[in-house]
């Protein structure tokens, strides 16, 4: 498996960078915290370091070459032996960046991303642009033999997830017989199930989510058939409550005490959903999108960022972000983004997708996810039109996210338009968060999200 | 903003170039391993030498690498090559920018900022020119910024030309910056000496960064 390096954000008003030098070479052993390459932006120098012990398998991008901020400049394997494919599927980089980058894209990435319907409409698109690439671009550095072999190998062997060869092995099931409903012919935990003579569940995670990009997403997954809710038991039964279920229902109770408001605010996010998809292909998620832009929000909110203790206010002093992840056995955990406002949004995109891969493994440490100061819960890649959220404890508010949906809407000049509208809903403990503090919070965020979402890049 | 401890030192003595660069990646190292241990700021001098940026082009140096006569040091901060000598004063900043705003572009203004108000302090009015860090007085640079940065932790800092030999900047291209003149204190304000802009050098940094300083 391959990770990324990335060029980092020196500062908030970046958008490129210079790469100085590459301090390490490719096929050169790296270790976690070591410097592999320094950047530079006018006159100020920065050493990037590996986040992992491995190999630098390959370097994007040459010293001496200027790269967006986000961009792919290198890639790093953790085995040996790795080394070589990913410097034969990068052949030509150094030609021709920013097309292998699509085509690294629907290589590596199938591997390791989970198994998420937005995703697979995502992978589909980067597969389009590939093959537009081979009937566009017959490119010097590219033979068209070369692209298919990167992006369809998948159909000499088996590719299944690692949940499906998990599942596999328990359930007796052979991967060769099985029909792959995946990206490529992949196999899917759902195809294993179906294989096996299981119902079909649907896994289903607050992550992942473009509540604005799914409109299209939400046609296909509604028209399978197959799909049905999650359940825990079988009807007739009563199941035990697990562990988590039973903390989750001591902290919703609690919340019963509280004297809760709420209030909500429609936002357009056709200027987000623009900047998202730009910022897409360098591993930018929404979450991390809507984690940034509430936290710098909350900066400028301190009031809507506190909660009630015994002996009055209390104000954190820092702003952390807990995002509501659904767990596929029940119950749900809330990862923290700690301090957002001090991390670019390539680096917290990075940070979330770690968090949720470790939520699902429950490899969590406390601190991950019991120092919320505010939380956010998205449902928007289900196509909710709007829902209020339930105030988690020890905390003042939390906002409900819906889905960002094409809505007819009247200009206050009177004309009449299109526009992308996501309902947000803010839940609030009132006896620190009043209705203003609530709804200039919103105001703001709002605005933000429809007028600047670029300057969430830091 | 939070108040820091950070370690000082300001020899009177000219240093060696070499031993305080030394001296400034022991206090960035311990900073990145353990964020708690105190920031780090040198004021002083050094001998003749030539420094250059990790992405210096050699071309700007004048004269042979292997001309024995200077010491050329090449360094990690950004920027191009530059000179250092008795009569203009160093600051190094060892700092966590962690603690200030994780922003390089805010850190080299903040600078440019410090040293406007230092040279202030002494009646000459000077500027930063967009585009070209440093600091300026007219068409002539009279201060050079060359930072590097490890998990945020700053290294290297800012020159300022008190009263300088300008001609050892002839054998280089300052900055990379063709034509580029170079001007010092003394020539708009004869009536101070280095100690006192040492004085003042320390007494604006703690200032603008909140700094409480411990001497060793």
């Amino acid at each position: 498996m391959s990770h990324e390096i990335f060029m980092p954000a020196l500062s908030s008003t970046m958008t490129e960078g210079k790469i100085v030098e590459w301090l390490k070479n490719p096929g050169d052993k790296v270790e976690r915290g070591e410097s592999v390459l320094v950047v530079e932006s006018d006159k100020a120098d920065m050493d990037v370091e590996s986040f992992q012990d491995g190999y630098l398998a390959a370097v994007l991008m040459p010293a001496g070459s200027t790269a967006p901020v986000g961009e792919t400049i290198g890639l790093i394997v953790e085995n040996e032996d790795e080394i070589a494919s990913v410097q034969e599927q990068n052949k030509g980089s150094q030609l021709e960046v920013s097309s292998s980058d699509q085509l690294e894209l629907v290589s590596n990435k199938t591997e390791e991303k989970l198994v998420d319907h937005n995703e697979i409409i995502e992978k589909e698109e980067k597969e389009e642009k590939a093959v537009v690439l081979k009937s566009e671009k017959p490119a010097p550095s590219f033979n068209s033999d070369q692209i298919s072999a990167a992006t369809s190998n998948v159909s000499s062997r088996v590719i299944a997830s690692p949940r499906a060869k998990k599942l596999a092995s328990q359930m007796g099931v052979d991967l060769a017989k099985v029909y792959g409903s995946g990206p490529h012919g992949r196999i899917q935990a759902d195809d294993i199930l179906k294989a096996n003579g299981q119902p079909v569940s649907i896994p289903w995670i607050g992550e992942g989510g473009s509540p604005a990009s799914i409109t299209g997403a939400n046609l296909q997954v509604e028209s399978k058939p197959e799909k049905s809710g999650n359940s825990f038991g079988n009807p007739g039964e009563t199941v035990q409550f697990n562990t988590l279920q039973k903390a989750v229902n001591k902290n919703m109770e609690s919340s019963l005490d509280v004297p809760c408001f709420r209030v909500g605010y429609s936002i357009n996010t056709d200027k987000l959903d623009n900047f998202y998809k730009k910022v897409k292909q360098n591993g930018v998620t929404m979450t991390a999108l809507l984690v940034k832009a509430v936290a710098k929000t909350l900066k400028k909110h301190p009031q809507v960022n506190s909660s009630f203790s015994e002996n009055g206010i209390s104000y954190p002093e820092n702003i952390n972000i807990a995002v509501a992840v659904a767990m596929e056995d029940g119950g749900l955990i809330t990862p923290v983004l700690k301090e957002p406002c001090n991390t670019d949004l390539f680096e917290l995109s990075r940070e979330w997708k770690d968090l949720v891969k470790r939520s699902r493994l429950k490899q969590l440490e406390p601190d991950e996810y019991s120092t919320g100061t505010f939380t956010l819960s998205n449902l928007g890649m289900f196509g909710v039109d709007r829902f209020d959220a339930i105030l988690p404890p020890g905390t003042g508010a939390i906002l409900a996210i819906a889905s960002s949906k094409p809505t007819v809407v009247a200009n206050s000049d009177g004309s009449i338009s299109v526009k992308k509208i996501m309902q947000v809903n803010l839940t609030a403990d009132h006896r620190v968060i009043y209705g203003a503090d609530g709804a200039s919070f919103l105001k703001d965020l709002a605005s933000l999200i429809e007028n600047e979402p670029e300057t969430l890049v830091s | 903003m939070v108040n820091r401890t950070a370690i000082i030192k300001q020899p009177d003595k000219i240093s060696f170039f070499n031993d305080v660069y030394k001296l400034q990646k022991e206090y960035q190292e311990a900073l990145i391993l353990d964020n708690s241990k105190p920031d780090f700021i040198w004021i002083g001098e050094h001998q003749l030498c030539y420094t250059l940026g990790r992405g210096s082009n050699y071309d700007n140096l004048l004269f042979s690498l292997n001309d024995d006569k200077y010491d050329v040091f090449k360094i990690d901060r950004g920027g191009e090559v530059t000179c250092h000598m008795p009569g203009q004063l160093v600051t190094y900043l060892v700092l966590d920018l962690k603690n200030f705003n994780k922003d390089l572009n805010w850190y080299l203004r903040k600078i440019e900022e410090i040293i406007i108000k230092i040279l202030g302090n002494f009646n000459i009015d000077c500027h930063s020119r967009k585009g070209f860090t440093g600091v300026w007085k007219g068409n002539k640079k009279i201060a050079s910024i060359g930072i590097g940065c490890k998990r945020w932790v700053t290294i290297n800092g800012f020159s300022i030309n008190i009263d300088c030999e300008l001609e050892n900047f002839n054998k280089i291209v300052p900055c990379g910056i063709e034509n580029c003149l170079m001007t010092n204190m003394i020539d708009y304000n004869k009536n101070f000496n280095i100690q006192e802009v040492k004085r003042i050098v320390k007494k604006i940094i703690q200032e603008e960064l909140n700094f409480d300083f411990v001497s060793k």
